[in-house]
């Protein structure tokens, strides 16, 4: 496949879209993200943006370039109260409307001697409005400092379940019952927690159930099927890894139900501070391959399958100082691999200026442009995030930047950038599973184009940094003017097979119904068998001792 | 059968009697009972400092010693010669006290008060700790056990109560100030990157506005410090370049050195334990009595304190930067130290302070040659990430033991050679205050 453009060129259309976020930290570092979901299903991707101190926005794609916050009115409102952290979304109830889940570090205008707070969920209730039930859901339960959320279907009956990364260990006292001790030993390392979608109807955490013991400051977990076995596997994100628990590669042992910690074996225990992970196969090789976002320098994981994960920072190019936080893999350009964004930014409340990367994959070697493409924000960034917001094909960048406590020399505030420039042809492909996930997140898209096999695993959340990019998967084509096969892997194991599709639109592949195999009545013609084989041996014996 | 039970009689019989049998402790064992305990307490509660544990080892050893003094003819207490501490309270002389008693009960009363935020757990064990002891303790009557025990309470509890006043009470709630802007100029302190600590805000900004133990440890003047300047070939410039070619050249044995004194507070007992344990050592190996146990203790305690009080004065008076902000600006954008930076700045370094208030001490106390094996960290699980292991210490002066712990933190890239160097010398002088103390009465 040839590149199209040898360059491309964004355009921060922040001002003209009526994006007006700003992130306030309540202090250092933590916060916010951003999620993409198309919560009015009109066809427009919007965005729901954390604020921290600030109240959060939800801002509708009105279709035309431009947001309108909507956030007022649309029931969200009550995470007013909440200092925001990450925000992730799924069609939860599978009523075909897709739910949020908005992490917390605490709650707002209260001086809490040990600062936690329940994550809120809220049902979409398909008319552009959401009612909060994190407390039917079982949220309330736990009061956590949590920083990142990621939807995965991990036991693959269709309902989407979580991790969440939390930093500081849960509060479970009681606020009139705090003493020294107890809050001494409020800033040490947590779990995170694992929950079970139970039928849509609430979720039971099973992090003791599923073999998961580790604490650690927690930035949490993507779930990825990095061994292509078809079940969900889950990259754990830690800070401070080189003093505190390393990140850990969670092998999912489906239909057991265990996780089994491989990160040591695979190389992937990396001791840094583990701030998001971006997912992709930047080499086409079918392998998903791991850039994790780190203080100083950022790590590039390379899948080599059963050998385990290679550093390659350094031998591609992207061996560059920074303070790191979302990372978003895309075919920017069109020309057939992913490309690489990086949103950086440095500590509150002492913070210097430092500009995002962007990565060009250009056969495999990276070349950092992001002053030449229009990405070199000074803002101070974390959570990024990948949409096509005007449905041109190509993917738009936006990244949340916090608002510097102290003085800053620019702006930092949360930018949009257009992608201007692309010519290339490309496909934008849409899961409906029927008995994966509805909207197929942790489904494989494989696309085969001219030899070239490209795959997308489709985003739960908790990629780039507390947040989530869309569902819908993106392919660059370059000249390609057809897609020789598609092939969706589908959470469960299902594999289905598409051909001679047409490109330059949206597909939507809906997930063939099969009927689940059903071996319970196995059981009742064993049962049958045994208790004639009983019958059958007793009369005989009977039947002996009459004679005899 | 009858001979069985008489034979269940017997050996039960024994057991009480058994139990029953006092093993009484020499003076410096019940010293190092509860030297030990302090430092498992330091090691084993949340928020540890190394600033709080200098402050809980000034304490804990001046109750050892006060709570013990006024039964040895000769030796002086220091009311009247600290820094406003009087009213401690006295014996009556017409009564006998049982000193190991006292010793006992003020050591579990003045921990229990300096650690009142460890968890229940560990205040169990000090309470059982002070109970085995008390247990093995002879005494001629029960007035006398309960007249010693209450005179080693009242006094921790004078003691805690002065305590309050200094400015570091419960410390352990304010290790970093949010609120505090952080000063920027060129050579000025930055928060690391990589990092001790996830704080981005400096460790106890206000510790060197505490009381010192000593006045005139509270007079001292600030020590020198070379000018800032970025120029190679400066003065300046080649203090964060020989940190810079040291990095580059560290042998093994000088990366064990530098991981062994790392003193972590998250992990350890932190550099002040580091020196209470120390002073275990030589106890252990010299076997004094029980007031040369408890003075040593509270010289070390007390000298190790004041130092802290001291470097953290100049630390927040200079706030200078460490060598991760100096070199990756200056010399080599991609160098990383050997060992993370605690959040703190640089000059001078707090271990070479301490290491060397409390050679002074132990050398002043403990004369003649002597051999020290520190393995304080021995078992520990190796540093993978270093390929490091933690190898045990032999030392032949506690002299060597302070500048090793000072060329440690050279070793690991945090501190430059002045912030060593004047560690050392604060750090004697310091001691050497509390050296000059009246300790004994001719």
């Amino acid at each position: 496949m040839q590149p199209v453009l040898g360059q491309n060129k964004f355009t921060n259309v922040t001002a003209s879209a009526g994006i007006h976020h700003k992130f306030q930290v309540l202090e250092g570092m933590f916060g916010g993200g951003a999620c993409v979901f198309d919560f009015n299903n009109d066809g427009f991707e919007d965005v729901f943006i954390t604020s921290g101190m600030n109240d959060d926005v939800l801002y509708k794609n009105n279709g035309d370039g431009t947001f309108t916050n909507v956030y007022i009115g649309s029931g969200l409102e009550k995470t007013k109260g909440f200092v925001t952290q990450g925000a992730v979304s799924a069609d939860v109830n599978r009523d075909g409307f897709r739910d949020l889940l908005v992490t917390t570090i605490t709650t707002k205008n209260e001086n809490k001697v040990i600062p936690r707070a329940s994550n809120m969920l809220f049902l979409n209730n398909g008319n552009g409005t959401f009612k909060d039930v994190s407390k039917e859901y079982g949220f309330h339960e736990r009061q956590t400092f949590s920083t990142a959320a990621s939807f995965g279907d991990f036991n693959a009956d269709g309902f989407p379940d979580l991790y969440i990364g939390n930093y500081f260990n849960e509060f479970k006292g009681e606020l009139n019952g705090i003493s020294d001790a107890t809050i001494v030993g409020a800033n040490q390392i947590a779990e995170g927690n694992l929950l079970i979608n139970v039928a849509g109807k609430y979720f039971k955490d099973v992090y003791k159930e599923y073999g998961l013991k580790h604490k650690g400051f927690g930035f949490g977990g993507v779930f990825t099927d990095f061994d292509n076995d078809g079940d969900q596997d889950l990259f754990v994100n830690h800070d401070f890894g080189y003093k505190r628990t390393p990140d850990l590669l969670l092998e999912n042992k489906f239909p057991k139900k265990t996780f089994e910690d491989v990160a040591e074996k695979l190389h992937m225990n990396l001791k840094i501070n583990s701030m998001g992970t971006a997912k992709g196969d930047y080499n086409n090789d079918g392998l998903m391959d791991y850039y994790m976002t780190n203080i100083r320098f950022n790590l590039f994981m390379v899948n080599r399958g059963k050998q385990g994960f290679e550093n390659m920072t350094k031998p591609l190019g992207m061996y560059l100082f920074a303070i790191s936080w979302g990372a978003n893999f895309a075919d920017f350009d069109h020309d057939g691999d992913e490309d690489l964004f990086v949103a950086n930014g440095d500590l509150n409340p002492n913070c210097q200026p430092m500009t995002n990367f962007y990565f060009e994959n250009n056969k495999g070697k990276f070349s950092e442009l992001a002053s030449q493409v229009g990405l070199n924000d000074y803002g101070i960034g974390r959570g990024s995030v990948v949409f096509d917001m005007d449905n041109d094909g190509d993917l738009d960048i936006l990244v949340v930047n916090q608002v510097a406590v102290l003085n800053y020399p620019v702006e930092s505030v949360t930018s949009l950038f257009r992608n201007d420039a692309t010519k290339g042809n490309w496909s934008k492909i849409r899961l409906k599973g029927t008995q994966a996930d509805l909207n197929g997140i942790g489904s494989k898209i494989e696309l085969i184009v001219g030899g070239i096999k490209m795959i997308r695993e489709v985003d739960g959340g908790a990629s780039s940094h507390l947040s989530q990019n869309s569902v819908i998967s993106h392919f660059g084509l370059g000249n390609a003017t057809e897609i020789d096969t598609l092939r969706v892997y589908w959470t469960g194991g299902e594999i289905q097979e598409l051909y001679h599709l047409k490109i330059n639109e949206l597909l939507t592949i809906e997930e063939r119904f099969k009927e689940k195999k059903n071996y319970s009545y196995l059981f009742y013609v064993v049962f049958i068998f045994v208790f004639l084989g009983l019958a059958y041996f007793l009369y005989k014996k009977n039947a002996r001792s009459m004679n005899s | 059968m009858i001979l069985k039970k008489l034979l269940n009689l017997l050996v039960l019989s024994l057991l009480l009697i058994g139990c029953e049998k006092k093993e009484p402790l020499e003076g410096w064992e019940l010293a190092n009972k509860w030297s030990k305990m302090t430092l498992y307490l330091s090691k084993n509660t949340p928020a540890n400092t190394p600033t709080y544990a200098s402050r809980a080892i000034g304490y804990i050893g001046l109750t050892m010693y006060e709570s013990v003094v006024k039964g040895f003819p000769g030796y002086a207490s220091m009311e009247g010669q600290l820094n406003g501490l009087d009213g401690l309270p006295k014996i009556d002389t017409s009564f006998s006290y049982n000193w190991q008693l006292a010793f006992n009960a003020g050591q579990s009363e003045i921990l229990r008060r300096i650690y009142m935020q460890t968890s229940d757990a560990n205040k169990v064990k000090i309470d059982s700790l002070e109970s085995l002891i008390d247990k093995n303790i002879e005494t001629s009557d029960d007035a006398e056990f309960e007249r010693s025990k209450k005179f080693g309470i009242d006094v921790a509890k004078a003691i805690f109560e002065w305590s309050k006043t200094d400015g570091g009470h419960r410390g352990y709630l304010h290790n970093f100030d949010k609120e505090r802007n952080m000063d920027e100029f060129p050579g000025s302190w930055k928060p690391p990157l990589y990092a001790q600590s996830f704080s981005h805000h400096p460790l106890h900004p206000y510790w060197g506005e505490n009381r010192t133990f000593l006045k005139v440890n509270s007079e001292l003047e600030e020590p020198p410090y070379i000018a800032f300047n970025p120029k190679k070939g400066s003065a300046y410039y080649n203090q964060f370049l020989a940190v810079y070619d040291k990095e580059r050249a560290l042998t093994q044995a000088e990366k064990e050195a530098a991981i062994w004194w790392g003193d972590d507070p998250d992990e350890t007992f932190t550099p002040p334990g580091h020196s209470f344990y120390l002073t275990s050592l030589a106890v252990k190996q010299r076997k004094p009595s029980l007031i040369e146990a408890a003075e040593v203790f509270a010289k070390v305690g007390m000298s190790v304190a004041d130092a802290f009080i001291n470097c953290w004065d100049w630390k927040y008076h200079f706030f200078s930067e460490r060598p991760n902000t100096f070199i990756s600006k200056y010399i080599d954008e991609e160098w990383e130290s050997f060992w993370p930076d605690p959040p703190f700045p640089a000059f001078p370094s707090g271990h070479a302070i301490q290491a060397a208030a409390a050679a002074t001490i132990l050398g002043d106390v403990f004369k003649g040659a002597i051999t020290i094996v520190d393995s304080s960290h021995f078992n520990r699980k190796r540093d993978d990430l270093r390929d490091v292991d933690f190898i045990p210490r032999t030392f032949n002066s506690f002299w060597e033991v302070a500048l090793e712990t000072a060329d440690s933190r050279f070793y690991g890239g945090i501190h430059t050679p002045q912030d060593n160097a004047v560690g050392l010398e604060e750090g004697k002088r310091i001691a050497n205050n509390v050296n000059q103390l009246t300790w004994k009465i001719d």
